[in-house]
């Protein structure tokens, strides 16, 4: 059974434009054009237990908007949604205490106390039992490498160390459901990677459903199987990694090496190849080619030149995504 | 109940060690006030340096009245001024979100989770002002009416919450938090004025729809004339009916909340 549904979810914003300038600034004061801002359009998907969704989408696809009305932060202006059985808007304490947020952006911890200090805070709002919170705590400073930090003031904390305690206190109370909204947003690479591993590790310990909205695109490769691609505030795609390939890339890369010490006259150029050619040398060419078009592709290059050897590869899913961001839209057909 | 008493406390033992870490700032307040305090018993001094009374009391009484007025004050300033301060910050760059994501009271947790150390000092100066002003008192009173008079006292720092953080409130629907603090403390000087000076449609509305002459006039007025029935009742109407109205215009205003994008 799902954990998370949510169904037609729509969230407008009303602001205002304003032209620049002084006599614009004056002219506001008596009238000010409304513009409505649809920042998420009808949000339909379900989310089981353990999975872990990836939320992607450029900014201001509405991704942020999305998760905070499934954390109940934010009213939808339409649809609606169920996180653990729950309305998240009505904010009942008994979902507060199951579901949990962290946002790379924004700090939840108190700035000038000592990380131990703020877990006690945390122990207390959500009534966790002294043993259980010895445990949690032993296990996530073990998972998270954490040791005598827990006793240095947030503040002198590294960015990295800070994001660690923030993980703590997000998972303290062993929520069922957890947003991650950039948890890993201006981490070195080595940073970037323990976070990883250790969401692996505790999804894989305590079955939790995780929605990451991320930038990085090894975060989505390596975290999620599932993700929901947004845009212009709609989900344009829900479905898993390798299909968002199928989707939104129509070309594969094929490779083919020549046999060595052929005579040049025999190799390639480029005016005779089957495809977009990306590289070509003496010893092998790079093409791109159309998906459905692989297979006759590779049967012309081993018929016409001297090739010991082909491989087939997709485009980096990376790639593809930050494509369709770079492009600013997906095709109508695709939706 | 208890948990919201045991939270509390954590609150203060954390705000007291946080106050502690910035030494100057704590000893900056406490001057601050007590320049406060010195200004106000000067203002009345003056006044009565020209008249023998006035809205019905004689120096001694507006003293107490005035010391009133600082119990309110200090207590205010101690547990939740810190609070209104930063929540139209809070609403305005759209930093509610783990508030609301935590299961306790959004209302409680944002307006008691800073407890101003440096500002208790000043309650325990302004118990000893009032200690003072009572002693120096013209008629004589009994221990049943400085009973309820602190009760009542009590009750006018929660009024005086429920109004500070309903003038702040609308920051939810305005997103600029200018000017609304500052809206505020002006009305908020009709609380240290006795309500015998106004007369007609604004005397009604203060003890009523911006109830400000019932934080401290009001129950000096009952302590100097005796439990009057109907001023009580007047009290006993408004307080509960103010919070509830608080809960209401809470409650709507986090419907309206958009937060801000990352």
């Amino acid at each position: 059974m799902a954990i998370i549904h949510a169904e037609k979810l729509s969230r407008t914003f009303t602001v205002h434009e304003k032209q620049p300038g002084f006599l614009a600034s004056v002219r506001s004061l008596i009238y000010r054009k409304k513009i409505i801002k649809q920042a998420v359009i009808e949000a339909s998907f379900d989310i089981d237990e353990g999975e872990i969704v990836g939320l992607v989408g450029a900014n201001g696809a509405g991704k942020t908007t999305l998760v905070k009305m499934l954390a109940g932060i934010v009213h939808p202006t339409a649809g609606t949604a169920e996180v653990l059985g729950h309305q998240p808007w009505k904010r009942s304490n008994e979902l507060r205490r199951r579901i949990a947020l962290i946002m790379g952006q924004k700090a939840s911890l108190w700035w000038d106390l000592p990380a131990a200090d703020c877990f006690l805070l945390l122990k207390e709002i959500y009534q966790i039992e002294d043993s259980d919170y010895s445990q949690r705590l032993d296990y996530l400073c073990q998972a998270l490498g954490i040791g005598d930090e827990l006793h240095v003031q947030i503040r002198r904390l590294s960015l990295g160390e800070r994001m660690k305690m923030e993980l703590i206190s997000t998972l303290l109370h062993a929520p069922k459901v957890v947003f991650l909204d950039e948890p890993t947003i201006g981490l070195d690479l080595t940073a970037q990677r323990a976070i990883r591993e250790f969401l692996l590790q505790y999804r894989e310990d305590h079955k939790p459903a995780m929605i990451l909205t991320s930038h990085y695109m090894d975060d989505i490769e390596e975290l999620c199987e599932r993700i929901l691609l947004m845009q212009k505030g709609r989900i344009v795609f829900d479905g898993a990694l390798e299909q968002v390939m199928e989707t939104y890339s129509p070309n594969k890369i094929l490779t083919a090496h020549f046999q060595s010490g052929v005579d040049p006259e025999r190799l390639p150029t480029a005016e005779t190849l089957p495809g977009q050619v990306l590289a070509l040398d003496a010893d092998h060419v790079r093409l791109q080619v159309p998906r459905d078009g692989v297979t006759s592709s590779a049967q012309q290059l081993l018929v016409s030149f001297p090739i010991a050897d082909i491989t087939i590869e997709e485009v980096e899913i990376g790639s593809v995504i930050e494509q369709i961001f770079r492009d600013g839209h997906v095709k109508d057909a695709d939706r | 109940m208890g948990r919201y008493l045991r939270l509390y406390l954590k609150f203060v033992r954390f705000s007291f060690s946080k106050a502690m870490e910035f030494r100057l700032d704590f000893f900056f307040r406490v001057v601050m006030d007590f320049f406060f305090y010195g200004t106000q018993l000067a203002f009345f001094a003056v006044l009565y340096g020209q008249t023998q009374e006035l809205g019905g009391w004689d120096r001694s009484q507006a003293f107490v009245f005035i010391a009133g007025f600082f119990l309110v004050d200090a207590i205010h300033m101690t547990l939740f001024a810190n609070n209104m301060w930063m929540l139209p910050i809070l609403v305005n760059k759209g930093d509610l979100d783990y508030y609301l994501m935590r299961p306790v009271s959004s209302l409680f947790f944002l307006s008691l989770r800073e407890f101003a150390a440096n500002s208790f000092l000043n309650l325990v100066l302004a118990v000893g002002i009032f200690a003072w002003s009572l002693t120096q008192l013209s008629s004589p009173i009994d221990l049943g009416g400085v009973t309820l008079y602190l009760a009542l006292i009590l009750n006018g720092a929660l009024l005086y919450f429920v109004l500070h953080i309903c003038f702040l409130i609308p920051v939810f629907w305005l997103q600029s938090a200018r000017g609304l603090g500052e809206i505020f403390f002006s009305a908020a000087k009709y609380s240290e004025r006795p309500e015998r000076i106004f007369s007609g449609y604004l005397r009604r509305a203060l003890v009523s729809v911006l109830p400000f002459s019932l934080v401290a006039s009001r129950p000096a007025q009952i302590l100097f004339e005796g439990a009057d029935s109907s001023a009580l009742v007047n009290i006993a109407i408004v307080t509960p009916l103010a919070f509830g109205f608080l809960l209401w215009f809470w409650n709507r205003a986090l419907r309206s909340y958009s937060s801000a994008s990352s």
